[in-house]
């Protein structure tokens, strides 16, 4: 069944004429062609669909767009400020907190929930957070020091 | 003194050529390729381990509004294919050997049509009785896999090098045992992907998110029945290889051929549970049963190795894969009489195929538990029985190894400051322990014909920056930065200056890819010579314009001057254009080719297989908790031996890497299967490692220069994954006096042997 969606993506107003069972994460590829949110199982497992829906990380493979009425929705494609990366973005730069960089759309979106709530995380609340995204490149560890580094980067800007 | 050299470029921690891409979401992984007019491509899969196809009927299915092609094996020149073995087809012709199998594809205009026409494709199948054990397989009257495969052995090794009765009668204490491995799946969080082209002039254009493109290209067009030349492989970004993505299975192909008789682009990209069932081809696993002969004072004496290797239906690369296991340790210590025998086998599963460690990890997890067996036995610190037999620069192993650096003693010395070995061993607590293993690996491996080389060709532009055009591909691992700060190191220009281009069959010279831990050994060396050349142009246009000898010349940060001279120089920039831009004037390019100096194995696998060797050192303090089971790694700490770091992010990010899926591999990770069928092909049930799940880790670098290296640089992508398993297993038994012998080592698996062990 065909349903009109209003909901705001990355700060815009969007309106799609879709099936209501399609999943957001199609939706955001297929559909909209914003495709830096990825897929690595489509069951909910990996973390790599992560996106901000009304402020929260969720898995964006387990959302119908049925459910998207009014929702503010925010993707990697949104995390940049302006032209500027985000802190956490220069930290996995900085860090080499990406290696394939496939779970990192993920990885960042979910960094970002946990530092708008928390902005000096200790490691085990980061490792804590974080284990719902699953990387098999990294072993993890760049990926903790780059969320250090950019909870730091947070703080000094806004002490 | 050191043996590291000091370079401006290589060395230095520079960051990742594709880092703002990856941060973004811009880079472009195979899913992100959209061509105009693309189709949805996919596959009907075997339900069945073992059946005859008495027909197939697809008229229904291309009726439904939607659907573009389907295919089926008479759709192709049913030419059989394979890495070493043409043993498989594109898609099943007669029958089906297991559980996944392609069998029949659909491309429709979008993906909901394309799964109901797969459900509307009718298959007459016969079931057959199935073969499921590698050793139930091998005994008189059991089902064949392939008829012409008696007692389904894919393969028979039996070699013995020196006098192995004498060795072991010379022996003062005998250890042996039997340890069995697991399949293990690569789970690169990106399945594997295609998207192919067909023009009606003949041409395939396919990206693939392959790690050996040209490799690819091969086996694509023997299946095909078309030229090399008639199939374009592209590179898209591949969000992590680790082996799985070496092109030993059949998603491009069926996409092309989709793409063919579709007349339009066909995307086939794998669901995580097809990735499981039929993608990317799971680490082979083995029974290794290891006897070994020590003398009083520590030295072995004697080895002998027996290998049942698991094929699964196909053959992949897991003939060369069950060489290695059961011949690569023996670089690792000074071995003089070994003798090994290992047998590949069919079977009714999914083909196994190569996994970073490519046969070393099995054979790691068996024998560097047996060296801790011997260790025992004779009383002494399995750290010292190490270093009394650990291999040294200038070793030549009984199979032809010759090893030109080799800082495996530096490397125990390393670990047993970094954990505190001595003092933590002497202060042990209760169901707590320590355990270590070393680990040898090579840089690149001749077995694709007598060839381990690459080539490289090196641009330089107008504006002064430099091209790298190279056919390797990147994998995620992080290779194109260490080639930019190669060709850099070499120019004498920033790194900034240096690019390296997408990988694409078309546009760069052969190369054989991301495997063997090559890249960095192999490939670095064509590229630095591609940059010796390059120079040696820049040099001589640069002479004509200071009015001075070539030879005298030298640059650095973009600058070429006379030595001693700084003052007056040219930039690269400038010496390019008044290289080009003048009558009769030309390009500055320039190629560069190596070719590692090893040989080809004989037909007695003799010969050295690789250019150079790596080797690391791993240990773990564990903690068992004896009423649970549950193992918990306190601490682990590494040291690896790859020569020069070129890139350290990279490098540190291998080592973590690695580290984390040789965790997984001992601890969690394994498929359940029932009469060939996965039971648990997704990532709730068959689980990877979390964040969570790492324990704290220290590693280090050796002090170390391979003299054949570039900027004398070895492998090391694989070192971190081998000896994990051993590692930990080696811990829990000092900890609770207990080993399981097969992998992975779960908590139920502990609590049954410590019940045992009580009686
Ligand atoms: S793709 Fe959504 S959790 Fe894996
Ligand atoms: S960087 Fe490859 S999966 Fe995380």
């Amino acid at each position: 069944m065909n349903k009109k969606i209003d909901f705001t993506l990355n700060g815009k107003a969007v309106s799609r004429d879709v099936p209501t069972h399609r999943l957001l994460l199609d939706l955001l590829r297929d559909e909209i062609g914003a495709t830096g949110t990825k897929e690595g199982c489509g069951t909910g497992d990996c973390g790599a669909c992560t996106v901000m829906m009304n402020g929260k990380p969720v898995n964006s493979c387990l959302i119908l767009s049925g459910e998207l009425a009014g929702a503010d929705i925010v993707t990697i494609e949104g995390l940049k400020i302006g032209a500027e990366l985000h802190a956490v973005q220069k930290a996995f730069v900085q860090d080499g907190g990406a290696q394939c960089g496939y779970c990192t759309p993920g990885m960042l979106m979910m960094s970002k929930a946990l530092l708008d709530s928390n902005n000096n995380p200790s490691e085990e609340e980061i490792r804590y957070a974080l284990s719902g995204n699953l990387c098999r490149c990294t072993g993890y560890a760049k990926i903790v020091q780059a969320v250090q580094d950019a909870a730091a980067m947070l703080r000094s800007k806004n002490p | 003194m050191s043996k590291a050299k000091n370079f401006s470029v290589v060395g230095k921690r520079v960051q990742r050529v594709e880092g703002f891409d990856k941060v973004t979401g811009d880079s472009k992984f195979i899913a992100d390729i959209h061509l105009p007019g693309m189709l949805t491509g996919r596959i009907l899969r075997s339900p069945y381990p073992h059946a005859r196809i008495r027909s197939i009927d697809t008229s229904k299915a291309e009726k439904l509004r939607g659907v573009r092609a389907v295919v089926t094996a008479e759709d192709t020149i049913k030419r059989p294919w394979g890495a070493f073995f043409a043993d498989q087809y594109i898609l099943s012709v007669g029958k089906t050997r297991y559980v996944g199998e392609e069998v029949a594809a659909v491309a429709a205009i979008d993906p909901d049509i394309a799964e109901e026409a797969l459900d509307l494709i009718e298959v007459d199948w016969e079931p057959l009785p199935g073969v499921f054990d590698a050793d139930e397989a091998m005994l008189d009257g059991a089902p064949l896999v392939h008829d012409d495969k008696p007692n389904n052995i894919a393969m028979h090794l039996d070699l013995e090098r020196g006098n192995i009765v004498q060795a072991f009668a010379d022996s003062d204490i005998i250890v042996e045992d039997t340890f069995t491995s697991m399949p293990q799946w690569h789970c690169a969080i990106e399945t594997i992907g295609s998207v192919a082209e067909y023009s009606p002039n003949g041409k395939y254009t396919i990206y693939m998110n392959t790690q050996t493109l040209f490799n690819a290209r091969y086996r694509i067009a023997t299946a095909l029945g078309v030229p090399e030349t008639d199939v374009r492989v592209i590179q898209s970004a591949v969000g992590g290889g680790f082996g799985g993505k070496s092109c030993d299975d059949n998603n491009a192909l069926v996409c092309a051929v989709l793409a063919r008789k579709a007349g339009k682009p066909v995307r086939v990209i794998n669901t995580r549970e097809e990735e499981f069932l039929a993608g990317c081809r799971p680490r082979v696993f083995m029974k290794i049963n290891v006897k070994l002969g020590f003398k009083k004072d520590g030295r072995i004496r004697a080895k002998e190795l027996k290998v049942i290797a698991d094929n699964g239906a196909y053959s992949a690369k897991a003939p060369a894969i069950t060489g290695v296991a059961a011949m690569r340790h023996d670089t690792c210590y000074k071995y003089s009489d070994v003798k090994l025998e290992a047998k590949l086998i069919y079977t009714n599963k999914i083909p196994t195929g190569a996994f970073r460690g490519f046969g070393n990890p099995s054979a790691e997890w068996a024998v560097e538990q047996a060296i801790d067996l011997g260790a025992h036995a004779l009383g002494i610190d399995p750290l010292e029985i190490a270093r009394i037999n650990a291999a040294e620069t200038g070793y030549v192993s009984p199979h032809g190894n010759r090893v030109t650096s080799c800082e495996l003693k530096q490397c125990l010395d390393m670990v047993e400051n970094m954990i505190d070995w001595k003092a933590k061993r002497a202060n042990k607590q209760p169901n707590t322990g320590m355990g270590l293993a070393c680990t040898v690996h090579v840089s690149g491996k001749r077995h694709f014909g007598d060839y381990d080389g690459s080539s490289a060709t090196i641009k330089i532009n107008e504006d002064g920056k430099a091209l790298i055009l190279s056919g390797e591909g990147e994998c995620g691992q992080g290779v194109h930065t260490a080639m930019c700060q190669i060709a850099a190191e070499e120019l004498g220009v920033p790194v900034e200056d240096v690019e390296i281009s997408r990988a694409d069959t078309d546009l760069t010279t052969f190369c054989l890819g991301a495997f063997a831990s090559r890249l960095t050994y192999v490939s670095g060396n064509a590229v630095k010579n591609a940059a010796t050349n390059v120079k040696q142009q820049l040099y001589e246009q640069a002479a004509e314009m200071l009015e001075a000898n070539a030879a005298d010349l030298i640059s650095r940060d973009g600058r070429i001057f006379v030595q001693g001279a700084e003052g007056k120089s040219v930039t690269v920039a400038d010496v390019a254009r008044a290289r080009l831009f003048r009558h009769n004037g030309a390009p500055i390019v320039g190629s560069g080719s190596f070719d590692a100096d090893s040989v080809l194995p004989d037909s007695t696998r003799f010969g050295n297989e690789s250019g150079a060797y790596n080797y690391g050192v791993q240990a773990a303090q564990v903690h068992v908790d004896p009423l649970t089971g549950q193992v918990k790694v306190l601490q682990m700490v590494v040291a690896s031996d790859c020569g020069t770091v070129i890139y350290p992010i990279g490098a540190e990010g291998q080592v973590e890497g690695g580290l984390a899926q040789g965790i997984g591999y001992a601890l969690t990770e394994g498929l359940q299967f029932d009469e060939g069928r996965p039971l648990n092909p997704n990532f709730s049930d068959y689980r990877i490692p979390s964040m969570r799940d790492m324990p704290p880790l220290q590693h280090a670098f050796a002090d170390s220069y391979e003299p054949t290296g570039p900027f004398g640089a070895k492998g090391l992508g694989e070192l971190n994954m081998d000896p994990t398993a051993a590692v930990i297993n080696n811990a829990i038994f000092d900890a609770v006096g207990v080993r399981v012998k097969t992998l992975p080592i779960t908590p139920e698996k502990i609590l049954r042997a410590l019940k045992e062990k009580k009686g």
